[in-house]
Parts: structure tokens; sequence; C-alpha cells
């Protein structure tokens, strides 16, 4: 890509945030500025005096470091094909870490309404005065989307936030499971802990919580070539894992774009370009595409048998067969439910004798369902994990 | 076969024997020897056999030799049989020519028979053809299986010199003997010189895992020793050290290892062929090997010459004499076969005498007067007579013998139906057939561990052959039986499993060595605490226990953590494979097929699965409905039924066979250990003296109390009382599903309901079996006189051994409990019992002693209504704080009373004194804080201080302050600020709660309060935390800088790479255990297990557990040295003492003198100068440079000394006042 990369300062008109100095000024002039910019939606988040003393609800690694779209061609390319399949050109964006707003303002030029959700203070400003800009079709709110509903309920303070008071305060109604799609995301994936996010998403998912019991929420989202490798992986593939067969069963999954990661930028929290700290694992992901994927989570995913109530117990069971992948599906049967082995491989006419890994995603489903559909009272031999829930 | 039939066995025997009176002395001498005699043949036997095994004979050679026996047995007269052994076999043990010369009488008898005597011969002439066919099968057999794996004897050596002087040698045996060439071996210096520097040098990178596989090779080859697997141990020495890469986990103490099991039976080819290894090796020998060497000539009864010349090479080498009597554990046998190979060249040698402990004494004055020799002591003594103590001990070690106790279950007993008694019918067969399916699978497990060592490993054989395949098979159904339904992780289980194998190889090893030298002496003790005998000089019971004979038989070692899970996941896997049960049990035909009791499964963590053994719903079902009505208990687990064994080291003492360490720790951490084994033992005394003194108070069930508890927990149970529901009572999920048109935020809240109903039924079923055990105990023990042994933590706050049944746990525990030994009011004792009602109810925290007691006589009615009706009456005894204990204590108060003499009235009842906050004490005391020691009742006072209110008080005039100066937070509390407030986080800073974790518990308190603005509770328990540690800061300005230069200390001690380590002023070593967690993998199987450890002293330092750690640790250091010196005093003064930390327990009658005692240790043990003493012992410690200086940075030493140097100022606090605060402890 040739086109020259735009650097934060000259967009944010926050020079001095790139100035190295000490973290300490650094931080006490964001805050001073963002009194303002958060005052309209968040009133009682004044600071008080015990910020001084506990920054432990800040979070852990302020400096963790997010890749942006800078790239002006780029930002086109996705609004045309984000746009190309939509009947709606009003249709509703939700945009998580804007950064410059490069793609936002590419979108609101394609006639979207974006509500952006910027986690890192420093962008606020700038992306303030745009919405200013384009009379109020854009809404900003200070929030870290992949943090949303924190499940260790602890104290929630911006940027992270309860998907319901984020929801209602900008007016967004939840839509049938279904209906069509209430809003899109579009985003990217931060590069440190895709999988945890992934597997955060997929629980909200199951659950129809967060976002989802909103409806049937659509992602748009940059994922690292071989995260994207992994969901889509088939039982020919070594890289079939519950996550591929989760995902895999629960929405369509669509891959719309690839990108090289050089046409990416990369900022730390503090707004500046990241620093060569621990330059290896970024290398890393430089010689790697980033694709650009659409996750629509299907219609038919809830059945009577697999609901929003017993999904655990099929995240379970797929935990428990892939931890022992060589083994056969007979073998996997007798440890997972007491039910007569013999009589669901009738029910699902597989053989006994295949390797688990064999079965593709839809036939776990199937199986799932099979053994619950078994009037037993005791239908699995680890009903009780119900509280093993990660994140 | 089995020790635990054994054990029954004996002690049936010995229930014959003992109590009855006079018996002959021909018939008693006949039954001992009976059962000595049994004895010695089991342990003959499985040696014999085992030996047989490792010299390469498979089981077919044992099964063949078995049919020769057989054979011999129905038939012999003149055939001798030759069987074919191994060369330089021993015969073993008495046990074959008895049973030959009894076999030689039967045989004899036919040969008598007239006409049917042909008939015989010719039988016997066919039988004799079918042996010798037999025979020379048997010998071929033989022959191939040593071919296929033989063990290695001789050795491959690397240096070629060596190994051609050991080729030749071994080729011209006859004429040349070994001693020769020991003595040659002997006189080279080491080959190359430092080769282990070399080797640790190229291990390089890991250490830490070379030093794991070093210790697990040793532990091996020592367990090899122990289970008579020595060719075997050998065969590994010789494998490892003939393949470069396997060396250097050989140690000298490997060799030394090997070389003592050759010495101590007389092998004097193979002991030359290990120190050939040595000398290969380039490592110099050091006492051990001479010690053995030397043995090994003693036993083989060598020359003077031999022995002169070994003894000379010893002496060049700079080792003395002497000091392989002194320094070297060996024990009594061995010691005399050493000192013959001695005698041989020095007729006049004498060994120097063991050092007796005499001499030593404590050195700590706080410690004096408890062992000054004159003075008035009148030392208590038990209120059993002689014979009914040495009664006790029988039944005692009956129990630990049998190594478990099988209990009545309180539950209440199910009705006998039909489907219970085919239930219990089914459990039954299904163990008989478990235990022969786990014997054999046992069987396979050690033959293919054998194979595996045999080609050099050091694997799990020996350790599986230390106990009977059926003892162990029994071990594992007994964890089958327990295993909660959710399962249990295959970690812990494992862990558990191969501790206890190891514990049960110790009780059987002492069984067999130990039991009658134990009994003459625990005889001989009983002389000074039964109630009808005197001793000539009154002394402590360890004083007396030592003077009774010579210190124990070293102990055994415990096996490294990774051999001790390593095992247990073995087992644990073999369970799993093993164990199978009919699919359905309601078919009553076991036409269906089998399934497996237990599952492996994994449970998810966030991203870490964790192995978890779960047992099959079916066998849970059957489980429960068989409802079978008894409660297995390891002997260690229940308490004692006769007064436990002084503590005499850090080793010995408590249960009679069980081992029982000294200081508890987290398995694997062995530095508590190594720095009590290494500090002089008369430093110890106060801390074993203490824990003796502890054990040795009797106790006694509460009947009373007992039978209202059991009443309620076979019916609904009590939550509210601490009695808690039968699962039952559990809340039961929703019935029925959702319909599917439901909205997700009903699902949502459905799986909430059915989540929370789980937590709390699975709570309830913890709670239910704790308190299952603890009454089922109760109730088994509830005629009985029992001891509680103590130990202690690392810090040395004491705790009782038994973990179900004691006085340290909640209410509801304490009141079950009494002592057993009464004491007469006397003329206070009643009003004691009255106050101390009083303060169990909770109700006159504040009021002066005398306003407690006029509340008592007001409420009089009531506690008398409260004890003749408890569940009937008033109930006035539920409404108070500590409800159960309340209830006993009326019932006592109700019985003195109505006594015709109240003073008069024996009293069994525990009156309770607890210190006022006593960490802020110690911290007042030390830093001699005026406003703060007034503040916890250091000060005398009219009326008992409250430190919380104090803070509170002090937290309100900051928060008026600030809202004056317009602070909103602060205006927002006005009303708020309460004693409750704060009182945790008051009480919790002394233990080191952080500015994080009070806000959690004050936030908590605002939660509760229901009027309070909800949204202000996050920046309210900021600012309040805030205020607290302030107002702490005002009040206790001595503590808040102690506690921070404790810190600072301790964490520039551990950033210089040390653990922090302190003693007492007691005398008793302390090290803090925290280290960076070591990561240990045991692969393979059915999941790799990997755990990590925070013990491991090779590791750096964990600088924040360790700064964090310190001050707590300290303070507790310093009460539990409180609580020792109240302990001993009282035991001086006659009292029966015991504390619950902080809480000090004794007879109504004594509490005045228990009071006194206490206070006046306390200014004793604060006159002294503690921190001065800290500070000088830190510095000797960690700044005196000859220490690891490559750690110590030069610059880090100096601000470490500077900061050790500047111990903090102390207050103007006069200590002597606490002699006169009545409400010092209360």
């Amino acid at each position: 890509m040739s086109v020259p990369r735009l650097m934060l300062s000259s967009l944010a008109g926050a020079g001095r945030f790139c100035v190295l100095g000490s973290g300490a000024a650094r931080w006490k002039s964001v805050r001073a500025r963002n009194r303002r910019g958060l005052s309209d939606l968040h009133p009682q988040l004044s600071p008080s005096q015990g910020f001084r003393d506990s920054p432990s609800w800040l979070p852990k690694n302020r400096s963790e470091p997010r890749s942006y779209i800078t790239n002006p061609k780029l930002a086109t390319t996705l609004v045309q094909i984000l746009q190309k399949e939509n009947r709606n050109r009003h249709q509703l964006f939700l945009e998580c870490n804007p950064g410059p707003g490069i793609l936002t303002q590419a979108l609101l030029e394609s006639q979207a309404k974006v509500i952006a959700l910027e986690c890192n203070r420093t962008f606020l400003p700038h992306l303030q005065s745009l919405r200013k800009k384009v009379n109020r079709k854009l809404e900003v709110v200070h929030c870290d989307f992949f943090k949303l509903d924190p499940r260790n309920s602890g104290i929630v303070k911006p940027p992270i936030m309860l998907s319901e008071t984020l929801f209602q305060n900008l007016g967004i109604e939840a839509l049938p499971w279904s209906e069509d799609n209430p809003l899109r995301v579009v985003g990217i994936f931060p590069a440190k802990n895709e999988k945890k996010i992934l597997w955060k998403l997929l629980y909200d998912l199951y659950s129809s919580t967060s976002i989802y019991s909103y409806g049937r929420v659509q992602l748009n989202m940059f994922i690292a070539e071989k995260e994207y490798e992994k969901l889509v992986a088939d039982p020919q593939n070594n890289l079939y894992q519950p996550l591929s067969v989760l995902w895999q069963v629960a929405c369509e999954i669509k891959l719309l774009h690839v990108e090289p990661w050089s046409s990416f930028s990369i900022y730390n929290q503090a707004g500046g370009p990241k620093k060569s700290k621990n330059k290896e694992p970024l290398e890393q992901i430089n010689k790697q595409n980033m694709c650009f994927i659409q996750l629509t989570p299907l219609q038919n995913l809830f059945t009577e048998n697999l609901t929003s109530v017993n999904y655990d117990i099929f995240f379970h069971m797929l935990k428990q067969c892939f931890m022992k992948r060589h083994a056969t599906l007979m073998d996997h049967l007798q440890s997972l439910s007491p039910v007569n082995a013999v009589a669901i491989l009738k029910e699902i006419e597989k053989d006994g004798d295949m390797k688990i890994t064999d079965l593709y995603p839809e036939d776990f489903k199937l199986l799932f369902e099979t053994i619950e559909s078994f009037r037993e009272s005791c239908r699995w031999l680890f009903d009780d994990c119900i509280e093993d829930i990660i994140l | 076969m089995s020790a635990f039939r054994w054990g029954r066995g004996a002690s049936g025997l010995r229930r014959a024997l003992w109590p009855a009176g006079p018996p002959g002395p021909l018939a008693e001498e006949g039954a001992l020897s009976g059962v000595w005699g049994r004895r010695r043949s089991l342990s003959a036997s499985p040696c014999e056999q085992d030996r047989r095994k490792d010299w390469g004979h498979a089981e077919l050679l044992e099964v063949l030799e078995a049919r020769v026996r057989q054979l011999q047995a129905a038939h012999v007269s003149e055939v001798t049989v030759r069987r074919p052994r191994p060369a330089r076999l021993p015969e073993a043990g008495g046990f074959q020519p008895r049973r030959k010369a009894q076999k030689g009488g039967e045989g004899t008898a036919p040969g008598l028979g007239g006409h049917w005597a042909q008939k015989l011969d010719q039988e016997k002439w066919a039988m004799q053809r079918r042996k010798q066919r037999l025979q020379a099968k048997l010998q071929v057999r033989a022959q191939q299986l040593a071919c296929e794996h033989r063990l290695r004897m001789v050795p491959q050596l690397l240096s070629a010199p060596l190994a051609e002087r050991l080729l030749r040698w071994e080729q011209e045996t006859p004429r040349s003997p070994w001693e020769e060439q020991l003595a040659r071996l002997l006189r080279e210096a080491p080959r190359r010189l430092s080769c282990e520097a070399e080797r640790a040098h190229e291990a390089g990178g890991a250490p830490a895992r070379l030093e794991a596989q070093q210790q697990r090779l040793l532990a091996f080859l020592e367990c090899c020793l122990l289970s008579g697997h020595l060719p075997l141990a050998h065969h590994v020495l010789v494998t490892c050290h003939s393949k470069w890469r396997q060396r250097r986990v050989l140690t000298l103490a490997a060799y030394n290892t090997v070389m003592l099991g050759w010495a101590r039976k007389g092998f004097f080819k193979e002991l030359v062929y290990v120190f050939f290894m040595v000398k290969d090796a380039g490592l110099t020998p050091d006492l051990l090997s001479y010690a053995a060497a030397l043995q090994c000539m003693g036993r083989l009864d060598q020359d003077a010459r031999t022995v002169q010349r070994c003894l000379d090479q010893m002496a060049q080498d700079g080792l003395r004499l002497q000091d392989l009597f002194s320094s070297v554990p060996l024990c009594q046998e061995e010691q005399a076969a050493l000192l013959q190979a001695v005698h041989k060249a020095q007729p006049t040698f004498s060994p120097p005498l063991q050092p007796q402990p005499e001499p030593q004494v404590n050195t700590s004055p706080l410690l004096r007067e408890i062992y000054a020799k004159e003075g008035p002591v009148s030392y208590p003594k038990l209120h059993l007579p002689l014979w009914k103590l040495q009664t006790l001990f029988q039944q005692q070690l009956r129990v630990e013998m049998a190594t478990t106790v099988t209990v009545e279950s309180v539950e209440k007993a199910q009705l006998l139906t039909k489907e219970v008694l085919h239930a219990r019918r089914t459990l039954k067969q299904l163990r008989t057939a478990w235990v022969e399916a786990l014997c054999a699978g046992l069987r396979d497990v050690k033959a293919s561990e054998a194979r595996a060592a045999r080609s050099g490993r050091p694997t799990l054989f020996p350790y599986l052959c230390l106990l009977t395949e059926r003892e162990l098979a029994r071990l594992l159904l007994q964890t089958l039986q327990v295993l909660p339904p959710q399962g249990e992780s295959l970690l812990s289980l494992a862990q558990q499993l191969g501790l206890r194998v190891f514990n049960r190889h110790a009780v059987q090893k002492k069984q067999l060595s130990q039991v009658q030298a134990l009994q003459q002496r625990y005889y001989q003790y009983l002389h000074l605490l039964a109630s009808d005998t005197q001793v000539a000089v009154p002394c402590l019971p360890r004083q007396y226990w030592e003077t009774l004979g010579a210190p124990e038989a070293p102990h055994e070692q415990p096996w490294p953590l990774p051999v001790l899970v390593q095992l247990g996941k073995r087992l644990a896997e073999m369970l799993v494979e093993v164990v199978r049960m009919p699919g359905s049990l309601a078919a009553p035909q076991g036409s269906c097929s089998l399934i497996p009791v237990l599952y492996h499964v994994y449970s998810f963590r966030s991203f870490r699965q964790i192995g978890i053994l779960k047992p099959h719903p079916a066998f849970t079902q059957l489980l429960a409905t068989a409802a079978e009505h008894t409660l297995t208990f390891e002997a260690a687990e229940v308490p004692m039924l006769c007064p436990p064994l002084p503590w005499t080291s850090p080793h010995t003492g408590a249960f009679l066979l069980s081992p029982t360490k000294l200081v508890r720790s987290v398995e694997g951490t062995t530095q508590h250990q190594r720095l009590l084994d290494s500090c002089p033992p008369a430093e110890l005394h106060g801390a074993l003296d203490a824990l003796t003194q502890l054990g040795n108070c009797a106790w006694r069930v509460n009947g009373r109390v007992l039978d209202l508890v059991l009443e309620l927990f076979a019916a609904k149970g009590c939550p509210r009382l601490g009695v808690p529901a039968p699962p039952s009572e559990a809340p039961r999920p929703p019935e029925g599903r959702l319909p599917p048109d439901a909205s997700p935020a009903q699902k949502a809240e459905l799986r909430r309901e059915l989540a929370r109903c789980l937590k709390v039924a699975r709570e309830m079923h913890s709670l239910r079996s704790d308190a299952l055990y603890r009454l089922s105990l109760a109730q088994h023990l509830r005629h009985c006189v029992f001891w509680l042994p103590h130990n202690m933590d690392f810090r040395g706050r004491t705790y009782p051994c038994p973990p179900h049944f004691n006085h340290l746990g909640s209410d509801l525990a304490r009141a079950l409990l009494e002592f057993a030994q009464g004491r007469p009011l006397g003329p206070r004792g009643l009003d004691w019992l009255k106050i101390h009602l009083v303060n169990l109810t909770g109700l006159k925290k504040r009021e002066p002693l005398q306003a407690r007691l006029v509340f008592a006589d007001e409420v009089m009615e009531d506690v008398l209504d409260s004890a003749d009706r408890p569940m009937t009456g008033r109930k006035w005894w539920m409404e108070v704080e500590e409800p159960w204990q309340a209830l006993a204590c009326c019932m006592e108060i109700a019985r003195a009373v109505r006594a015709p003499d109240p003073a008069a009235y024996v009293s069994h009842f525990p009156v309770h004194q607890d210190g006022s906050c006593n960490g802020l004490q110690h911290y007042a005391a030390l830093g001699r804080d005026s406003i703060g020691a007034a503040s916890v009742n250091l000060l005398p006072s009219d009326v008992p201080q409250d430190v919380y209110s104090g803070v509170a008080a002090q937290v309100e005039v900051f928060r008026s302050q600030d809202a004056k100066r317009g602070v909103r937070v602060a205006q927002v509390l006005e009303g708020f600020i309460s004693r409750k407030v704060v009182k945790q986080t008051v009480m919790t800073v002394v233990y080191g709660v952080t500015r994080y974790g009070g806000r959690l518990q004050i936030e908590r308190r605002l939660r509760e309060l229901s009027d309070f603005p909800q949204e202000f509770v996050w920046e309210a328990s900021h600012y309040l935390v805030r205020q607290v540690f302030n107002s702490l800061q005002e009040m206790f300005s001595g503590t808040r800088a102690i506690q921070h230069w404790l810190t600072e200390s301790a964490r520039l001690i551990a950033h210089a790479g040390s653990a922090v380590e302190w003693v007492t002023p007691l005398g008793i070593p302390i090290i803090q255990p925290y280290h960076r967690d070591s990561k240990v993998m045991i692969g393979g199987g059915i999941q790799s297990l990997t755990f990590s450890h925070s013990g491991d002293t090779s590791q750096r330092p964990n600088t924040l557990k360790q700064k964090n750690g310190f001050p707590p640790n300290f303070i507790h250091s310093l009460d539990s040295s409180h609580m020792m010196l109240t302990a001993l005093h009282c035991y001086r003064k006659g009292l029966t003492f015991v504390s619950v930390h902080d809480c000090f327990w004794t007879h109504a009658a004594d509490v005045e003198v228990m009071n006194q005692v206490c206070r006046e240790q306390f200014v004793r043990l604060h006159s002294q100068p503690i921190l001065h003493n800290l500070s000088r012992f830190l510095m000797k410690r960690f700044c005196s440079g000859s220490r690891s200086p490559q750690h110590l940075k030069s610059m880090r030493t100096g601000k470490l000394q500077d900061t050790l140097k500047s111990v903090p100022k102390t207050g103007a606090f006069d200590l002597k006042q606490v002699k006169h605060s009545t409400y010092f402890f209360s």
C-alpha cells in the first residue's frame, strides 16, 4: 500500500500525547480533557477524589496495543463490501474502537448511522468533534465493546459497561431471534486475546445474553488469518476444535475480504505509536493477513433440545470430546452419558468406531440433541459442571 | 499375609493375654512366641520371594516352585530337594528349616504302614517322577528367564584402567581376594577432580530438574532396600552408571545407599563393585561409605589386616573414626557389626558414648523458670489409675495397628426394606469381586513396573511392594467409598493416595520393629501420669520419657512429592481401569454389560483443564440406596484413647504408630523440618513441652448436648443453630422445561436458578458430611475419655491433630466437649461460670465483670429454663451469640446451683478467657503505644475497652472535619459510621489486610445498610478505608511503624534472594515457605499432571508473599509464644489448660490463676527486647557476608543493613500495668 499512513497526532490535534514524557503527566491531561467529552453521556462520572488513590479500576495493562484502520482506501473498500449486501441504507452500525475514525467517516458518508464505541480516551475528543460535524448521525461512547458485561460482576466503570445501560442510552430496541439482525458490529479483534473474546462472544450468543439479547447481532470483524482458519476448520483439518464447532453451529461465517496486516496501524493505549518493546509477537502478526469476516447467527440455532438454558452442557460435551481427540465415538459416549450408547448410535446413524473428531459440527449438534431428547433422569455424566463458565 | 489380618489376630491374642491378671508364665511365653514367631515368618516369607524375583526369575518360576513344594509337602521322605538357587544367596531366615523339620516328622509316619505301604510306595514313586520332571522343566525355564533379563551385577566402567583391573580381578577371583581390591581402590586418589562440578556445569540450564531426578533415584534406591529388592537397586545403579547421560543423576548418596544395602547383608563382592563405580565416577568416599565397608567386614569377620588398611585410608582421607559412631545414623545392630570390625584392628577402641541429652538446657531466659529444678511444682496428674491407662493404651494400639476405625454413622437408620438389603448385598458382592480384581490389577502393574525397572529406570516397583496387594486394594476401595458424587480432582486424589500408602508403610514398619519396646516404655511413662502412682522426681512428661530409654530410631524419610503423586496416580488409574459394575442394577441377573464405576472427565476453569475422577451416578445411587451405616476413618483422624506420646523431637510424638510431624505444612515443604533438625534439640524444648501438655488434656463428650444436637440432626437440621440440614431440605430447581417461546430473560433466570440450587445443594452436602463425621465420632467416643494430640504450624500456632472432632471448631463443636477431669468449683467458680455464660451471649461486652454477674442473676430464670427444657421451654439460649456453648453453660450452672454446696460441685466445664484483639495487643506492647494500649485493654480500667468503637470514634472525628470542609462523601456518611462498619478491617489489619481488601470489607458492610444511598458505596468505602487506616495510625503510631519496618526488611531480604527467617522468643526457628512456584510434571497414563509447588527452596523467594506475610507471621509467632509460656506455667501450677489460639480454657475454679499467669507471661514476654533481638538475628543471618555473597550485592546489603539497624522507636507505655488489667484477657 502506497498511501501515506496518517499519523494520529495530525488527526487528533493532540500532538503532545505522542511526546515522550512521564506517564502521570500525560494521564492527568487526558483526564482533564475528557471531563467535557463525557459529561453528556455520563453526568455522574465527574472525577472524584478517590481517583488519585486507587487506579485499581483502570485496565491493568494500559499500553495494550491495538490496531486501527488508518488507510482511507481500505475504509472505502470495506464500506462498499458492507453496503453491497445491505437492503437498508440507513442501517445502524456499531463500530468498535474506531480510533482515528477513518472507517467511521467512510460509513457516515454512505448514509449509515454509526455508534462509535471507543475504549481509548485519547481518541474521544477527536471523535466528538467528528460527531458535531455530521450532525449527530454519529454517537460516541467511551466503552470497550470487548469487555461489555463483565462476568465477575465487579464495579462497572467506563470503559467497562453493561450492554443494558449502553443500549438503553442509545435507544436500541431488542428484536426477537426470528427477526433480521438489529444492528451490525464492525471492528477488529484485538490481537492479544482473540481467543478469549471469541469464547466470550460464544457464551453470550448461546445464552442469548449481552448484545445477543437484542437479537441476532451480526459481527463484521477483522480477524487474524490463523484464527479464521480455526473458526472454519473441519474434521480434515487438525485445527478443528470446540471453537470451530461452536461457531459453525451458531453462525453463518462469510469471508468478505482479505487484507495484509501492513495496512493497519498499531497504537498503544496512551495513543502513541506502538513502541518496539516486545516486537517479536507483533512481527509475527505482521506476516499474517487479516480476514474480514461476517458472523451472522443462524435463525435455527436454538431447537427444542438445544436452548439457552442447556447450552453449557453442549459446550462441555465438546470440550470433553476434544480433550481426548483420538478416542472413538463409542468410548466417548460411554463417558459422556449413562444413556445406552447403542441406542444413541442408532438414533444419530453413526458408527461407534469412528474417531470423535471425524464428526462434523452439525453431527455434534445432532448428537447433543439426541442425548438431550432421552427422558432419563440423568442424561449426562458431567451435568453438575453448570457453573464452570470461563472468563 | 496382610498386616491387617495379622494385626487383628495379634490383638485377639493379646486381648486373651494381658488383662488376664497373672497367667502361668509358661502359657504367656508360649503365646507370645506364637505371636512373634508368626511375625517372623511373615517378615521372612515375602522377603524371600522378592529376592528370588530379583534374581531374574519371573512368575512362572514361582508357580513351578510352588508346585514342587506342594509335592514335597504331600510326600516327603528320603528325597532331599535341591532347589535351584542363584549363587551366593544366604538361607532365608528361620522359616524354611522349621517347616522342613515338621515335614520330616510327617514323613516318617507312613513308613510304618503294612500292606498298603506298598501302594503308598508306588504312589510315592510316581510322585517322585512327576516331581523330577517338573524340576527339570523348572531348571530349564529358570535358565531361560535368567538369560532373558538377568540383573546386572558387574559394573561397566568408563575409566579404561579401572575397567581392565576389574576384569582381571573378576577372572582371577579365587586367588586374589576382593579385600585387596578394595584396599587398592581406596588408596587411589579420585581420578577426576571435582567431576561433580564439571557435571553441574554441564547440566547448566536445569539444575532444579536434575536435583529432582537425583532425589527420585535416591528415593527409589532407598525404597528398594526397604522392600528387599537390593539386587534390583544395584542393577539400576549399574545401568545408570554405564550410561553417560544418566550418570549425572547419580550422587554419592545413591552409591552409598546401595553399598549400605550390601553391607547389611554381608555381601563383600558386590560392595566392592559399588566402590569401583564410586571411584570411576570420580567421587571420594565419605564417612557413610566407610561405615558400610567396615560394617560389611564386621559381618564377614574379616581379618585385622584388611580392616586396618581400611582404617588407615580413612584417616588419610581426613575422616575420624569417632565420627563413624557419632554422626552416621546407624541402628544398634549395625553399630555392633561396625564395632566388631574396628575391634579386630584396634581391640582397645571404644566408641564415644552417645551424648546424653541431659547437659543440654534451653537457653531462652523466658523458660528459665520452667526448667528450674527448685521451687514448688505441682504437675497435674490424670484422674485415671495406672491399670486403666494401660488398658487404654492397649485399645489405642489396637486401633492404630488396624490402621482404620469403623464408626457407626449417626445418620438416621434406613428401614431395612427389601430394596435396601438387596443394595447392601450387591455392594458386598461387588466389593469382594473388586478386591480380587484390584489384586490382579496390582500384580500386572507390578510386573510392568518391574520390567521397566530392569531397563534401568527408577520406577514405582519397590513402592508398590511395600504393602500387600490386598491391603492396597482395600485402601483403594476406601477411597472409592468416600469419593463425593461430583468427583474429585485427580491430582489431589493422587496425592492423598500416595500419602496414605506412605503412612501405612510407616505404621507397618514400626509395628514390626518397635511395638514391644514402645509398650514397655509407655507403661513406665504412665507412672508419671496415673493417679495412683508416684515418680521419684517431679518432672515434665518429655523429660520423664527421655529418662526411660534411648532416643528413638531414625524416622522414616518422607518420599519426594513427585513420587507420592506418581504412585497415587498409578493407583488411581488402576482403580479407573479395574473397578466395574453391571450397567443396570435393575436387572437382577448379571447378564448386562459391565460399566466402569469411575470416570475420568475434565472440568474446565477458564482455559485450564482439571482432570477429575467421578463416580458413575449408578454407583452413587447404589451407595445411597444401601445407606450403609458405618463410616471409616484413618486411625490418625480419630482422637486418641490414651495420652499421646510426649513430643521428644520434631518427628516423634503424638500417635503411637502413625507418623506425625511436629510442624504441619503443605506436603513437599521440607524447609521447616530441615530447620528444626539442624537446631540444637534443647532449643525446641519449650515448644515440645507445651504441645505435649496441650495434648495431655483428657476430654469427654458432653452427652446431653450431643443428644439434643443428634435429635435436630436426625430431623430436619437447624442451620440457624449450626446443625446442617439433610439433602432432602435442599432447594429444588423448578420442574419442567420452559416453553420454546420463552424470552431470553426467562431462560437466563432459569439458568441462574438452576445454578443457585446446585450451589446450595453442594454447600449443604459438604456441611452435612462435616457434621456427620463430627457427630458420629462424638457418638463413638461418648462413653470414653480421649485425648487430642497437638502439633503446630510453622509459626508456632498450635492445632489438634485429629481433623474432624476437636475443640477448635464452631460453636457446636466446642459445646460437645468438656474436660474429662473435674474440679470442685471453689468459692469463685460459680461466679466465673456465670460470667462465662454472659460472655457467650455477647450481650454485655462493654460492661464490667460485676455488671455481667448481676445480669446473669437477672436472667437466672431463663438460664434454668433453658437447662431444663432446652427444646420446649422459652429457648432463651437459642437467641444468643454462641447458642450451644451457652446452653451447655446453662446446664452446668443449673447443676451447680442445685448442688447442696455449689463450691464443692465438681465441674468439668471449660471456661474461656479471650484476648481482646490479641494481635493489636501484641503490636501495642511492642510499640509501647499508650493510646493503643488503653484501647486494647493493656491498661487497667473499670470497664472493658473496645478498640473497634475507639477506631470508629476516631474515624467519626476525621469525618466531621471533612464534612465541615465540604467533602461530599463525608457529608453523605454522616450517621453511618459504626463499630460494625470498621470492625472487620481493624481486626484484620494486624494480619496484613491491604487497602484493597479493607475497601472490599467496608463495601460489604455498607451494602448491608439498607438506608445508605447505594450509589455512593464505592466512593464511601474508599474514603472510609483511608480514614480507618489514618485512625489506626493515630492511635497505634508505633504499630504502624513496626509493621512498616517488618515489611520493608522482608522485602529487602527477599530481594537479596533469601526466605525470611527468625527465631521466636522461645527459641523455635521459623522460615517463611514462600517461593516462586516450581512446576512438576508427571506425564503418561490417563492424563499428565502438572502441579506447582511454592515451597521449593531451590526457587527464588516470592517477594510479595514474603513481604506481606512477615508482619502477621511474626505477630503470630509472638502470640503463640505467649500461649506456650502461659501453658507451661499453668502446668507447673497444676492447672488444666488448653487453647484455641488467643482463647485460653481452664476449669472455672482456676480462671483467676490462669488469668494472672497469662498477664505475667505477657509482661515477661514483652520485657524482652524482641525487636532488637530480631534485628540482631536478621543482621547476623543475612548481612554477615559469608552467606551467599554472590546474591547480595554490596549496595543491597548496605540498604538492608541500614533498614535492619533502624529499629522503630517505641512509645512511653509502661508495660507493668498489664499485670493489673482485668480485661486484658476476659
